[in-house]
C-alpha cells in the first residue's frame, strides 16, 4: 500500500540528523520502499504578502482590487474576484511568470498578467488549489498572520513528502509514528510517542459496546464525547491531510483520518442520536440484512459479514465501510467514537465479496485487511480524544475498551548463531542486541540464546527468521558476501520430453519455421470457427472466471486458432508465412487439474518460394502445398528417430482429401493436411493453408534412440520397376507392401514417377519405383535381386491386384 | 657419343620451352621422343658401341630423355595453367546478385531468454524442471503461507479457472500467478540437497501496458541443503547476473517482503546501460539500478509443510520475469510485442 508521509510530521516524532535523501535510501534499503520524494515546486516567485488596500473594481460589481505588499519592490495591485480578504491579511502571492496550478485545467501553467475588466492584474493572490494544496478554489489562502511579509512561500509553507511502499507483514509502519520508529531505528535517535488523552477507567453512561463474535472482532472500544463543535479542523490539520494525500471533511473526520495516519488505526465516529439502545454490537450480519453505506448504495449484507450494529440494526460493515444513517452531521455534538480491532481476513474476503478491496477499498478497509495489532486501540482512542478536545471543544465523558481474550505477548526464544545461519554475516551478539534495542525490542540474553520480545505493535514477528531478518536489514543487507554454494551436486538430468522437445524446437526453426509464442487464452468463439459447420474439433474448454478481456477467457484446448490468427495478420503484410508453436494445450479432467498436453503446431501459407518476397530472379513464385508440409513433418521424424504408425483418424477442419491423421490409443498425435477452404475464407486465410499438429508425449514415445552400424561394406543392387495399381491405391499401401516383401536385404524404395495414360490403361495408374538392395553379410549376385524381384512382385500381385510392367 | 646426346638434350628443352601451346609441346614430344624422334635414332646407336662403354652411354640416354621428359611436363603444365587462368578469367559471374535463399528460421525471443537461464543456472549446478501452469490454489497461494483473505494476494491477482467438468469450490483452480508452486511442488517429491530452476508461463488479472502482461513467463529458483545462506543466495544471483549482462555489474540486495521467503530480499543490477549516471536512463529510469528478482530463505513454514526439518534443512529461493531480461538483454520496447507475433519484429531476435 502507498502512503505519504510528510517530513514536517515525521520530524514531530523523531529528529533526522542526515539529509532527506540519505534517508530516503537507508528507509528504502532496509524494506521501506521509497516510491518518490515529493519536493515542494513553488518557485521564487510565489511569496507571502500582506494586504494594504482593498478597494472595488470600477467596472465590476464582483471584483476587487486588492494592493499588496510582497516584500519585494513597489506593492502590486491585483484583480480578484474572492470575498473573504481583509486589509491586514497574509496571504500566498504569485508575480506574473510564476509557476501555479491553472483552476481549469488543474495542471502547472505560468501565470500571465491579464488585464480583468479593464484593468491589468499585476499578479495573483493564490487559493488552495492554485498552490496544489487541494480542491478550495472560492476563497484566498488566509495564511498564518505571525508569517512575515515577502517570504519564499516554499520556504515558509513548503512539504517534502515521502511517498512509500509497505508491504502487508508490516501493519506498523501504516502512520507515521510507524515510519518514526524505523527512522529511529536507522539512525540511532530517539522516538517520541504523540501526547495522548489520560483517560480514566470510568465507562461512559450513555454508550456500551458489546462484541458477539470475539474471533472476528478481538477489541472493541468506544469513546462517548459532548459539546463537540463541528467545524473546519485546524490549517495545520488539513495541510497535513491534503499532503498525505486525504481530502478534509470536517473537524470530527478530518480528526478520525489523522489519527490514522499517524498512528495506523482506523476509528470510526457516530453520531450518538442514531444510536438506538446507546450500544454498539460487532455481530454477524443477519440473514438478508441491508444497509445504506456512506457512498449512497444500498447494499444487502452478505451473510457472514461482521457489521457493527446498534440495538436493532446494522449500522456499518465493520471496518469496511460506515453507514449513511449514523453519519457525522453539522448539527451532531454528541460523537460515540469507535476503535476496534478486526480480524484481518475476514476484512479481507469481505471487502472482497463487496467489490471493495485492494486499492478500490477504503483507506480503512485497506489497514484493516493487515494485521493490525489490538495494543493500538486503546492508544488511537486517547490520541483521537485529545485532539477532539484540544480542536473540536470535545469533552471526553467515558471510554468503554472490551478485550475479551488479550493476546499473549510474543517472546522469541533463539541463538545468537542464528543470524550468521542464516544471513551468512558475521554479527556479534553485542551488535544483535544494539540493534534488537534501537528496534525497541526487548532483549534478554543467556550465554548464546538470546529471548526478543518485539514492540506491542509488531504483529510479523514469530520466529527465529524474522528476528533474523531484523537484524540483518538494521545491519545492512550490503554486509552480505558473495558465496557460490558448495557441498554435493545434485544429479541434474533434464525430464526426456523436455528434452525431446527442445531438439523439436530446433529442428523446425532449422527448417526455416519461425518459432511463436501466443496467448494461451483465446477467445472461446474462435473454436467454432475451426471447421464449416462450426463443430468442435477439441473438448468445451476451461474458462476464465474473471478473465480481463473476452480474447483471453478460455484455455486453449488447440493450438489451432492461435496459428491461422497469427498467420492472417501476418498475411497483411507478407507474402509467405512459416511458422510452428510449442506449447501444452490444455484438457479438462474430473476432478483434477486439466492435462497440459505439449503439441506442436505448423502452419504454411502463402508462397513457397521466393523465400524473399518479390525476389524472382533464381526462383519463379510458387505457393506451398501439401507436400511442403509433409517435407517439413517428415524431416521431424528423421530427426528425432520417430516412427509413425497406428490407426487412420479423421481431420476436423482440414480438406477431407488432403489431409491425414493418425491415432494411438485413440489419441490422435499427428495430424497434417491442407485448411478446410471454407474455414481458411473464415480466417481471411488463402486457400491454400496447410497445418500440421503433433502431440509431443506420443512422438516421444514412439522415438527409438539411433542404434547405429559402419557404413555398409558391400554393393548395392539397383533396380527400376513399374508398378501399376488400381486408381484407389495409396502409395503409402505400396511401398508398405514392397517392404514386407523385400524384407532386410530391401534397403530403400524410392518413387521415382506416377503415370496415368494409355499404357496402364482406364482406372489404372503406374508407379515407378527405385528399389535399392543391399546385404549386410556379402554381394548380392543376379539371382537373389531376381528372387526378391519375384517375392515382391508376388505380394503386390496377391495384396494389391498390382501387375509389374516391364 | 655421350656428348651428342647431351646436346640433344639441350636442343630439345630449349625446343620444349619456347612451345607457344600445347599443339608446339605435342610435336616437340613427337620429334624427339617420337618413335622415329631423335632419342630412338640415338639408342639405335648403342648397338654399334664396345661393350665397355655401352653402360656409360645407357646412361646418358637415360639422363636425356629424363630431362627432355620434365621439360615436356613442365612446359605443358605451364601451358595449361595459362589456359586454365585465361578461361576463368572469362567465366565471370556477379557475385553481388542475390543468391537462392535458404529459408531461415529463429527461436522466439522467450524461448531463447528462457534457455539462457536455464543455459546459467545450469552451470551453477541447477537443474529446470517444469510443472503445470493451471494449479490448484493450494500450491499457488495456501503453500506458500498466503492463506484466502492474506493482504497479499494484492500482490497476485488471480486469473480464477473454470472446469467444464465441474468445479469443486474447496479445491479452487487458478492461472498460477508466479513459478512458485514448484517450490512446492518440487520439494515433496525430493529430498535436499535440491537446486533447480523453474522457467514458465504465468498468469496474472491485470490491465496491460508496455510493461506488464496478463500472461507472462518467469523463473524461479529453490535450493535446499544444509547450511544454506543469505550469502550463497546473493552469490548465486550475482553470478547469474554477471553472465547475462557482463562481469562489470554490482548487485544490490535491498529487503523486501514474500509470505514464503524469510528473510526477503529484491535484488536489483546497477544499470548496464547508463552506469547510474542518466538520470533520464529509459533503461532504468534514472535510478542506476535495475529491479530483477525477488528472492530470501525459504519460510521454515513452507519447508514443515513438505515434512522437511527446518532445524537440519535451509535453502534459498528466486524468482523473476523472463519478458524483463529479454527486454534488457535486447532492448526490445513493448512487452505485448513478444505475443503479437509480427514476424517482422521476431525476425530481429
Amino acid at each position: 500500500m502507498l502512503i505519504k508521509v510528510p517530513v514536517s510530521w515525521l520530524r514531530e516524532y523523531v529528529d533526522i540528523t542526515i539529509p532527506i535523501d540519505e534517508l530516503a535510501l537507508k528507509l528504502h534499503m532496509s524494506s521501506t520502499e521509497v516510491k518518490g520524494i515529493e519536493r515542494p515546486w513553488w518557485d521564487d516567485k510565489i511569496r507571502t504578502a500582506r494586504v494594504e488596500k482593498l478597494a472595488k473594481h470600477p467596472n465590476a460589481d464582483k471584483l476587487q482590487l486588492a494592493t499588496v505588499d510582497y516584500g519585494a519592490g513597489a506593492p502590486k495591485t491585483v484583480v480578484t474576484g474572492a470575498t473573504n480578504l481583509t486589509e491586514g491579511a497574509i496571504v500566498p502571492y504569485a508575480d506574473e511568470g510564476a509557476t501555479i496550478i491553472d483552476g481549469h485545467t488543474g495542471e502547472r501553467a505560468t501565470l500571465r498578467g491579464k488585464p480583468m475588466r479593464g484593468i491589468k492584474s499585476e499578479g495573483m493572490v493564490l487559493s488552495r488549489k492554485e498552490l496544489g494544496l487541494g480542491d478550495e478554489h472560492e476563497g484566498i489562502y488566509l495564511l498564518d498572520a505571525k508569517l512575515p511579509v515577502g517570504a519564499l512561500l516554499r520556504e515558509v509553507l513548503g512539504e517534502t513528502i515521502l511517498a512509500l511502499e509497505l508491504q502487508p507483514n508490516r501493519p506498523d509502519c501504516l502512520g507515521v509514528v510507524g515510519i518514526a520508529r524505523e527512522v529511529a531505528a536507522l539512525l540511532g535517535t530517539s522516538l517520541r510517542e504523540p501526547p495522548l488523552e489520560r483517560l480514566g477507567a470510568g465507562a461512559p453512561k450513555n454508550l456500551d459496546v458489546r462484541i458477539e463474535d470475539d474471533s472476528a472482532c478481538p477489541r472493541f472500544a468506544a469513546a462517548l464525547l459532548t459539546g463537540i463543535r463541528i467545524g473546519p479542523s485546524p490549517e495545520w490539520m488539513q495541510a497535513r491531510l491534503v499532503a498525505a494525500g486525504m481530502r478534509p471533511i470536517d473537524s470530527v473526520v478530518d480528526i478520525t483520518n489523522y489519527v490514522m495516519l499517524e498512528l495506523g488505526q482506523p476509528l470510526h465516529a457516530y453520531d450518538h442520536r442514531k444510536l438506538r439502545g446507546s450500544v454498539l454490537v460487532a455481530r454477524q450480519a443477519r440473514r438478508g440484512e441491508s444497509l445504506r453505506t456512506l457512498d449512497g448504495i444500498d447494499r444487502v449484507l452478505p451473510e457472514g459479514t461482521l457489521v457493527i450494529a446498534d440495538a436493532e440494526r446494522a449500522l456499518g460493515v465493520a471496518g469496511i465501510l460506515g453507514g449513511e444513517d449514523s453519519e457525522i452531521r453539522e448539527d451532531t455534538t454528541t460523537v460515540a467514537l469507535e476503535c476496534a480491532s478486526f480480524e484481518p481476513r475476514g476484512i479481507g474476503r469481505t471487502a472482497t465479496k463487496l467489490g471493495l478491496h485492494g486499492s478500490s477499498g477504503s483507506a480503512a478497509a485497506r489497514r484493516f485487511s493487515w494485521e493490525l495489532s489490538p495494543e493500538l486501540v486503546p492508544i488511537a482512542l486517547a490520541r483521537a480524544c485529545r485532539l477532539l478536545r484540544e480542536h473540536a471543544g470535545a469533552k471526553v465523558e467515558g471510554v468503554v475498551d472490551r478485550y475479551p481474550n488479550p493476546r499473549p505477548r510474543v517472546n522469541v526464544r533463539m541463538r545468537f548463531s542464528d543470524v550468521p545461519r542464516v544471513m551468512g554475516i558475521d554479527i556479534d551478539p553485542a551488535e544483535t542486541l544494539d540493534i534488537l534495542r534501537r528496534l525497541q525490542f526487548t532483549a534478554a540474553a543467556d550465554g548464546d540464546t538470546l529471548v526478543a520480545t518485539p514492540p506491542i505493535v509488531r504483529t510479523d514477528i514469530a520466529i527465529a527468521e524474522d528476528i533474523v531478518e531484523e537484524v540483518g536489514r538494521i545491519a545492512g543487507y550490503e554486509r552480505l558476501p558473495t558465496r557460490i554454494p558448495d557441498g554435493p551436486l545434485p544429479l541434474a538430468e533434464r525430464h526426456p520430453l523436455e528434452e525431446f522437445r527442445e531438439r523439436a524446437r530446433d529442428g523446425l526453426a532449422g527448417f526455416g519455421l519461425q518459432e511463436i509464442v501466443s496467448y494461451s487464452l483465446i477467445d472461446p468463439a474462435w473454436l467454432k470457427q475451426l471447421t464449416a459447420d462450426g463443430s468442435c474439433i477439441a473438448p468445451e474448454p476451461l474458462r476464465v472466471v474473471n478473465p480481463t478481456t473476452v480474447s483471453q477467457s478460455a484455455a486453449r484446448p488447440t493450438l489451432r486458432a492461435s496459428l491461422l490468427d497469427t498467420a492472417r495478420r501476418n498475411l497483411r503484410h507478407r507474402a509467405s508465412v512459416a511458422i510452428f508453436e510449442i506449447a501444452p494445450i490444455y484438457l479438462p479432467r474430473r476432478a483434477d487439474l486439466p492435462e497440459e498436453r505439449w503439441t506442436i503446431g505448423i502452419l504454411l501459407a502463402g508462397n513457397a518460394q521466393p523465400v524473399k518476397d518479390g525476389e524472382t530472379w533464381l526462383t519463379p513464385e510458387r505457393p506451398f502445398d501439401v507436400r511442403d508440409l509433409q517435407g517439413i513433418v517428415a524431416g521431424l521424424e528423421d530427426l528425432l528417430d520417430v516412427r509413425i504408425s497406428g490407426d487412420r483418424r479423421d481431420t476436423p477442419g482440414l480438406h477431407p482429401g488432403r489431409s491425414i491423421a493418425f491415432a494411438r490409443s485413440e489419441r490422435t498425435y499427428l495430424l497434417v493436411g491442407q485448411l478446410d477452404p471454407r474455414v481458411a475464407e473464415t480466417w481471411e486465410l488463402p486457400a491454400e493453408t496447410f497445418i500440421a499438429e503433433i502431440d509431443l508425449a506420443v512422438w516421444q514415445e514412439s522415438s527409438r534412440s539411433p542404434r547405429v552400424a559402419a557404413p555398409p561394406r558391400f554393393p548395392a543392387a539397383l533396380r527400376d520397376v513399374a508398378v501399376v495399381v488400381d486408381e484407389a491405391t495409396p502409395y503409402g499401401d505400396l511401398e508398405r507392401e514392397i517392404r514386407a516383401a523385400g524384407g532386410k536385404d530391401l534397403e530403400s524404395v524410392a518413387l521415382l514417377d506416377v503415370y496415368r495414360g494409355q499404357q496402364t490403361g482406364a482406372g489404372k495408374k503406374s508407379f515407378a519405383v527405385r528399389l535399392t538392395f543391399r546385404s549386410a553379410s556379402g554381394t548380392l549376385g543376379e539371382a537373389d535381386v531376381e528372387r526378391l524381384l519375384k517375392r515382391i512382385a508376388g505380394r503386390l500381385q496377391h495384396a494389391l491386384g498390382a501387375t509389374i510392367r516391364d | 657419343m655421350a656428348g651428342d646426346l647431351k646436346e640433344l638434350a639441350d636442343r630439345a628443352v630449349a625446343d620444349i620451352l619456347a612451345a607457344a601451346d600445347e599443339a608446339a609441346v605435342e610435336a616437340a614430344r613427337v620429334k624427339y621422343l617420337g618413335r622415329k624422334g631423335a632419342l630412338s635414332e640415338a639408342t639405335k646407336g648403342i648397338a654399334k658401341l664396345a661393350a665397355a662403354e655401352k653402360p656409360a652411354y645407357g646412361a646418358a640416354l637415360n639422363e636425356a630423355k629424363g630431362r627432355i621428359e620434365s621439360a615436356l611436363d613442365e612446359r605443358g603444365a605451364a601451358l595449361r595453367a595459362k589456359v586454365l587462368e585465361r578461361d576463368l578469367g572469362a567465366e565471370r559471374e556477379d557475385m553481388t546478385l542475390p543468391p537462392r535463399r535458404v529459408r531461415v528460421g529463429r527461436l522466439h525471443p522467450i524461448t531463447q531468454t528462457v534457455r539462457e537461464v536455464s543455459r546459467i543456472f545450469g552451470s551453477l549446478g541447477f537443474e529446470t524442471v517444469e510443472g503445470p501452469e493451471i494449479e490448484w490454489d493450494y500450491y499457488n497461494f495456501e503453500a506458500l503461507n498466503i492463506p484466502a483473505g492474506h493482504p497479499a494476494r494484492e500482490k497476485w491477482d488471480t486469473l480464477w479457472i473454470s472446469n467444464p467438468l465441474g468445479d469443486d469450490p474447496s479445491r479452487p483452480i487458478l492461472g498460477r500467478t508466479h513459478t512458485s508452486p514448484m517450490q512446492v511442488r518440487v520439494m515433496e517429491k525430493r529430498k535436499p540437497p535440491i537446486r533447480v530452476v523453474v522457467p514458465g508461463r504465468c498468469y496474472r488479472y491485470e490491465a496491460t501496458d508496455a510493461i506488464h502482461e496478463s500472461i507472462l513467463f518467469q523463473y524461479e529458483g529453490l535450493a535446499i541443503d544444509e547450511k544454506l545462506t543469505m550469502a550463497d543466495l546473493k552469490g548465486t544471483l550475482y553470478a547469474f547476473a554477471r553472465q547475462v549482462f557482463g562481469s562489470d555489474r554490482k548487485i544490490r540486495f535491498r529487503v523486501d517482503y514474500f509470505p514464503f521467503t524469510e528473510p526477503s530480499a529484491e535484488i536489483a543490477f546497477d544499470c548496464f546501460a547508463c552506469e547510474g549516471r542518466d538520470p533520464a536512463c529509459r533503461v532504468c529510469g534514472g535510478d542506476g539500478w535495475i529491479e530483477a528478482a525477488g528472492c530470501g530463505m525459504v519460510h521454515p513454514d513452507v519447508l514443515r509443510r513438505v515434512g522437511y526439518d527446518p532445524a537440519r534443512y535451509q535453502g534459498f529461493a528466486f524468482g523473476g520475469g523472463i519478458e524483463r531480461l529479454a527486454m534488457l538483454r535486447t532492448g526490445a520496447p513493448d512487452i505485448r510485442l513478444f505475443y503479437q507475433n509480427d514476424l517482422r519484429y521476431l525476425e530481429q531476435f
